[in-house]
């Protein structure tokens, strides 16, 4: 990693849910760092709890034990207003199945993210519109959108407002090949000219591989590195 | 967004926006309806005299010869303080499809009900088998200057029409009216009395009374009038209370219904960076723009309602004060607020991984 320090880092993360008095733990411990600009890739079998460390990597969950330092922010004993305000900050989010918002065009879908981080949207959703290739498609719903470029759309919403971080989850789960391919394409291109830090959950090795490092996980525990 | 999301659905916000447009026509046109006793009260009381007789058993019933009207009139001029003593004979006619109370009067009184101003069109009473009505009651039932009509087995000839607010609607000389019932004397239902001026009225009353009649001021004959409100009023916020809880009810399902629905969505917005403040407004922007349309909706249910009304009962009174609508508005921004709390309250407080994991 260098000289630089990590601009994600979990120590000791660990999160048990509870449900009618049975703790079932996703995560047991996980160490793990990640460096400005690495593009990092989390592998394991359904189950062993890479969407868990996302959601906590993300601020969307809080851990049972452990912690999350963004930016070199620890984010134990934050309110929820205070992570809040650390994950517009500093973490952009594409979710496993898009989730584009059906009532907004694609550019608005991309300029909510700013709206919701009260910064002018001016151009800003159309040129990145255009840096994922849609800008001529940037007035159409997401229905009128194919399932690939609905997930061109969700990582342009989710850079927009120019994260620290980009955490994708299972980005190109639901894509057939030729979709994928042009997806990693992209994150591979945002990474190489943005110099952009990315997390990538999948179960996809070919996936996996475009990354500059493998993690690997099971049963809620880091393996290999 | 809040448009985009609740256009999402058209059909259930058309319903919500209809259920908050009723609930605010309701309470206007009731409102409004009020208005019609005080327009009675008004116009009864709109006369130049100070005291209203009448029999010992008092405004009961403003119909028939109660009172022997010579008689009475006589012991009435001989009370010190009493400059004019103005019997009126009423009795009910069907005038433009509504029973109507006729005021039966001596001609030479109708100055003590109306000004020379107040006439439209012809003249006073002079002839036997005159009428004169209200310009209400003329366009009510389309009737004419010089137009006859039949009443009481006699004919009847309209010689004048008044600006509406004349005591009456129609007024026909008292001893015609004495003639169609058959009355063996001249009788009469009330009397107006007129003081010698406002320090005397209380001394008349008093002496009226004294006469073993019923005396009240015009005001508070008025109020008496007015009195019966008491009890519509309280009718009116039985049924505003009620329309409002429909109202409540509905933009809670509504809302709520919306909030589940969207639970994925909230879990994304939150995900994107939305704070649950953020999540909060937006539910209650919607809510907003359900209370607007209702609003509006309802404005325009209450005048087409207004419209309606008076088109099927032309003679009958909805004065809705504009401060009214205000009012109305109010009340419904409170049920919409109070109903839509809760589900904004739930969206902002939803886990942001449950939410995503909804299916």
């Amino acid at each position: 990693m260098g000289a630089m320090q990590p601009i994600l880092v979990t120590r000791g993360l660990t999160r048990v849910y509870r449900s009618d008095g049975v703790a079932t733990p996703a995560l047991r411990g996980v160490d793990l760092a990640i460096a400005p600009g690495e593009f990092v890739a989390v592998m394991g079998p359904s189950g062993c709890g890479k969407s868990t460390l996302l959601y906590l990597m993300g601020l969307l969950d809080t851990p049972t034990e452990g912690t999350v330092i963004v930016a070199g922010t620890d984010t134990k004993g934050l309110a929820d207003g205070q992570r809040t305000r650390l994950r517009r900050k500093h973490i952009g989010y594409v979710f496993q199945r898009f989730n584009l918002l059906p009532t907004l065009s694609a550019e608005e879908n991309v300029a909510l993210a700013l709206k919701l981080r009260r910064r002018p949207v001016g151009g800003a959703a159309r040129e990145m519109l255009a840096a994922v290739g849609l800008e001529d498609k940037r007035r159409r719903r997401p229905g009128a959108l194919s399932v690939g470029e609905q997930q061109r759309v969700a990582i342009a919403r989710a850079l927009v407002a120019d994260p620290t971080v980009l955490l994708a989850d299972e980005p190109t789960g639901n894509l057939d090949s030729e979709a994928s391919d042009r997806v990693m394409d992209l994150v591979g291109r945002l990474h190489r000219e943005r110099g952009q830090t990315i997390v990538l959950i999948t179960h996809n090795e070919q996936v996996a591989r475009r990354s500059d490092r493998l993690v690997r996980m099971r049963d809620g525990q880091l393996l290999a590195d | 967004m809040p448009l985009a999301n609740i256009l999402a659905r058209k059909v259930r916000t058309a319903i919500s926006v209809l259920a908050v447009g009723v609930g605010v026509a309701l309470f206007l046109v009731l409102v409004g309806l009020t208005s019609m006793l005080h327009e009675i009260a008004d116009r009864t009381t709109n006369v130049d005299a100070h005291i209203m007789v009448m029999p010992a058993s008092g405004p009961a019933l403003l119909l028939g010869g109660g009172l022997p009207a010579d008689k009475t009139e006589a012991r009435l001029r001989a009370i010190p303080g009493v400059r004019e003593a103005i019997p009126v004979l009423c009795w009910s006619l069907n005038m433009a499809g509504r029973d109507q109370n006729a005021f039966g009067i001596r001609p030479e009184d109708w100055k003590f009900f109306a000004g020379p101003d107040r006439l439209v069109e012809g003249r006073p009473l002079a002839g036997a088998f005159e009428m004169l009505i209200d310009t209400r009651l003329q366009q009510a039932g389309g009737f004419r200057l010089g137009q006859e009509i039949e009443r009481l087995n006699h004919t009847f000839t309209i010689v004048g029409i008044a600006r509406e607010g004349v005591a009456g609607r129609v007024f026909m000389p008292i001893d015609t009216l004495n003639e169609c019932l058959q009355q063996d004397t001249r009788r009469a239902t009330f009397f107006y009395v007129k003081a010698d001026g406002p320090a005397a009225v209380e001394p008349v009353r008093e002496a009226v009374t004294n006469l073993k009649l019923s005396a009240f001021t015009l005001d508070e004959y008025y109020a008496r009038l007015a009195n019966l409100l008491g009890d519509m009023h309280l009718v009116i916020g039985a049924v505003v209370i009620v329309a409002g809880f429909v109202c409540f009810l509905v933009i809670l399902l509504t809302v709520y219904t919306m909030v589940v629905e969207r639970t994925r969505e909230i879990g994304i917005l939150k995900g994107i960076g939305a704070s649950r403040l953020q999540i909060f407004a937006l539910i209650l922007a919607e809510a907003g723009l359900i209370l607007a349309g209702g609003i509006i909706t309802g404005f325009v249910l209450t005048l087409a309602g207004r419209a309606l009304i008076l088109h099927l009962q032309p003679l009958w009174t909805i004065d809705i004060a504009a401060v009214r609508f205000v009012h109305a508005a109010v009340l419904a921004a409170v049920g919409t607020l109070l109903g839509a709390l809760h589900p904004a309250l739930r969206a902002a407080r939803q886990d942001p991984v449950e939410s995503l994991r909804y299916e």
